[in-house]
């Protein structure tokens, strides 16, 4: 369905020299410098899935999303949506797809919200029973009743960012391109975003590709992950086998009854565990301890805390998805450059 | 044709209901234009007075007034906003919208403004016509209106939009170069006013000069359309301005098109 291969991007960047007098050297002798935005990042996504695009901040998310939504050009590699490139025929690929960008709007500012749907009813030709059709369910899931008679710029952030959904999602389309959707929203509202997610991808096999920071957006919907960062590909598999592979941080929580006689270098002395695999975090009476299972075994942490001390409560965790994703940063960041 | 029609028309709608909306905005536009039209006025009467009140250039009194309330409201009814909104688009980033829509991103862009041409028509040009030719009634006291004029002098202002829109066009995309019009758009207006005969119209100018002027685009876009309506021109010539003005509208169209899809593969999406 999906196929991105081997996509680079490059930018060219004026950069100018600090103060005033850069400005003035930057007007007159500009100076260039390439910007390598994406490297090479290559995935593909077979239809009715929900991929999870994932990776730090400037790691080049938003520019593949752009490459394959065909609004930018890659400057090498290729990518391939229904068999169509993108960039070469933009006005009947996109009647296919839809697309959100979080920080932006595809409504119309200064008209009504129903005024927008209206519009797009036409671009995208639409018919009026599947329209009607088609609002009646947006407007269920999303709850858009509420606004939708009022000026898109008096709307909240929270629903603006339902009525983009909607937007996206009003003509059918078979890829949903979904650039941090859930940014800045609160709990509700990103439960009613996902549930319009989930809702379309169930019934009418939606494929979309999803970029977030929101790691429960990961957790609740997405099949498959992949990670980029500085442009590359990082990770690029299932939540399982993340999990499985990078899940052996434990957290280990307990308070100890006798905070003055244990302190976190007592604790550490004990453990043969690297800095790396072993991190201790003591706030007055209780600790908090992330430790490699792997390196350490869970039975052993536990004998070992209980040998130390005498504890009121003791618990284990295991590691969340957010801790793996953490790891995976940090292991992204040192494996190049 | 229909389909163009289905899918355009909305843009057209909503761009009158923004201008609805921006009403205050559209009257500020409208007076602001009226005042200095009779600021031309009282300086053109001071210059036809010290010249004894006769005809001056082959323009009599009569002539300037139309001439000059003619030529502002055919520059406002035919002027296009295109080139802040791409530039601005572009600057912003939000270009990428509108890329994401299946049309023509030109027409979505033409369709939103033509709403917005088609309630000056309304509001603006018909009753100016109207209060002109009144004057015109008053003072030489016979009725001089021509319906044919009227008539050659819309469709010429059509062809003076399709070129304003196209030359701003052009001029927006500049944006995916400079990333900030507003300097270069003070120049560019002060140019048009000048060479497009809104200032001083081209009769006055000295031959060598107004010939040229004249087979510029930008004569076409509002001097063209308000001679003819005034009935300055000959039938023959008539034909041949008009002839002028759809050469510049091909030319025009073709370059936005070339810089258009030139530029496109060089975008670079700012913020985000």
């Amino acid at each position: 369905m999906i196929y991105a291969e081997h996509l680079r991007k490059e930018f060219k960047k004026t950069i100018k020299d600090p103060g005033l007098k850069g400005s003035f050297k930057a007007l007159f002798k500009p100076k260039k410098e390439i910007v390598v935005a994406a490297k090479d990042v290559s995935f593909h996504v077979p239809e009715g899935e929900i991929l999870g695009f994932i990776g730090p901040n400037g790691a080049g998310k938003s520019t593949v999303i752009k490459m394959l939504t065909g609004i930018l050009t890659p400057t090498s590699g290729e990518c391939r949506i229904n068999g169509k490139i993108p960039t070469n025929d933009r006005k009947k690929y996109v009647r296919e797809i839809g697309a959100v960008f979080g920080q932006r709007t595809q409504l119309w500012w200064d008209l009504p919200l129903q005024e927008t749907y209206n519009v797009l009813k036409e671009i995208y030709e639409v018919d009026d029973e599947s329209f009607k059709k088609r609002m009646a369910f947006l407007s269920e899931v999303l709850e858009l009743d509420k606004f939708i008679r009022s000026p898109v710029r008096t709307l909240s952030l929270g629903q603006r960012m339902r009525a983009d959904i909607a937007a996206s999602m009003l003509h059918s389309p078979k890829v949903l391109f979904l650039d941090e959707p859930t940014i800045g929203l609160d709990v509700v509202v990103k439960d009613n975003i996902r549930q319009a997610i989930m809702k379309l991808n169930k019934e009418e096999k939606t494929t979309v590709i999803l970029t977030t920071h929101d790691i429960s957006d990961i957790e609740l919907l997405c099949d498959r992950i992949v990670m980029i960062d500085k442009g590359k590909n990082v990770y690029d598999g299932s939540l399982h086998e993340l999990r499985e592979n990078f899940g052996q941080t434990r957290e280990l929580v307990f308070e100890t009854v006798d905070p003055k006689a244990l302190t976190e270098e007592k604790f550490r002395k004990g453990l043969t565990l690297d800095e790396s695999d072993l991190e201790i975090k003591k706030e007055n009476n209780s600790f908090r301890v992330r430790f490699n299972s792997k390196k350490l075994p869970v039975g052993e942490m536990l004998s070992y805390t209980l040998s130390l001390t005498k504890v009121k409560d003791i618990s284990v965790k295991d590691a969340d998805v957010e801790e793996i994703i953490r790891s995976l940063y940090r292991q992204g960041v040192t494996a190049d450059e | 044709m229909n389909n163009i029609r289905r899918r355009y028309v909305p843009f057209m709608k909503a761009g009158i209901q923004n201008l609805v909306i921006y009403r205050l905005n559209f009257l500020g536009f409208v007076i602001g234009g009226l005042i200095y039209c009779f600021v031309m006025f009282y300086l053109w009467k001071a210059v036809f007075d010290s010249n004894g009140g006769g005809a001056f250039l082959g323009f009599s009194m009569t002539d300037m007034v139309i001439y000059l309330f003619l030529s502002n409201t055919t520059g406002q009814l035919i002027f296009s906003g295109v080139s802040n909104d791409v530039g601005e688009e572009i600057r912003d980033g939000s270009i990428t919208m509108r890329l994401l829509k299946p049309v023509n991103t030109d027409l979505s862009y033409m369709f939103t403004e033509l709403g917005t041409v088609m309630m000056k028509l309304v509001v603006l040009l018909l009753p100016m016509i109207l209060g002109l030719e009144t004057y015109r009634y008053f003072i030489s006291g016979a009725l001089m209106f021509s319906p044919v004029n009227f008539l050659i002098y819309l469709m010429s202002a059509v062809l003076a939009y399709i070129i304003s829109f196209r030359v701003n066009l052009c001029f927006g995309f500049i944006a995916f170069y400079v990333k900030n019009l507003w300097g270069i758009g003070i120049l560019k207006n002060s140019v048009i006013n000048f060479l497009s005969g809104s200032l001083i119209p081209l009769a006055f100018m000295p031959d060598g000069l107004r010939v040229c002027l004249e087979y510029l685009p930008f004569a076409s876009m509002s001097y063209t359309p308000v001679m003819i309506y005034m009935g300055k021109y000959g039938t023959y010539e008539m034909l041949f301005r008009i002839g002028i003005q759809i050469v510049w509208a091909i030319l025009m169209y073709g370059l936005s098109k070339l810089i258009w899809f030139g530029s496109i593969k060089k975008l670079c999406i700012q913020g985000g």
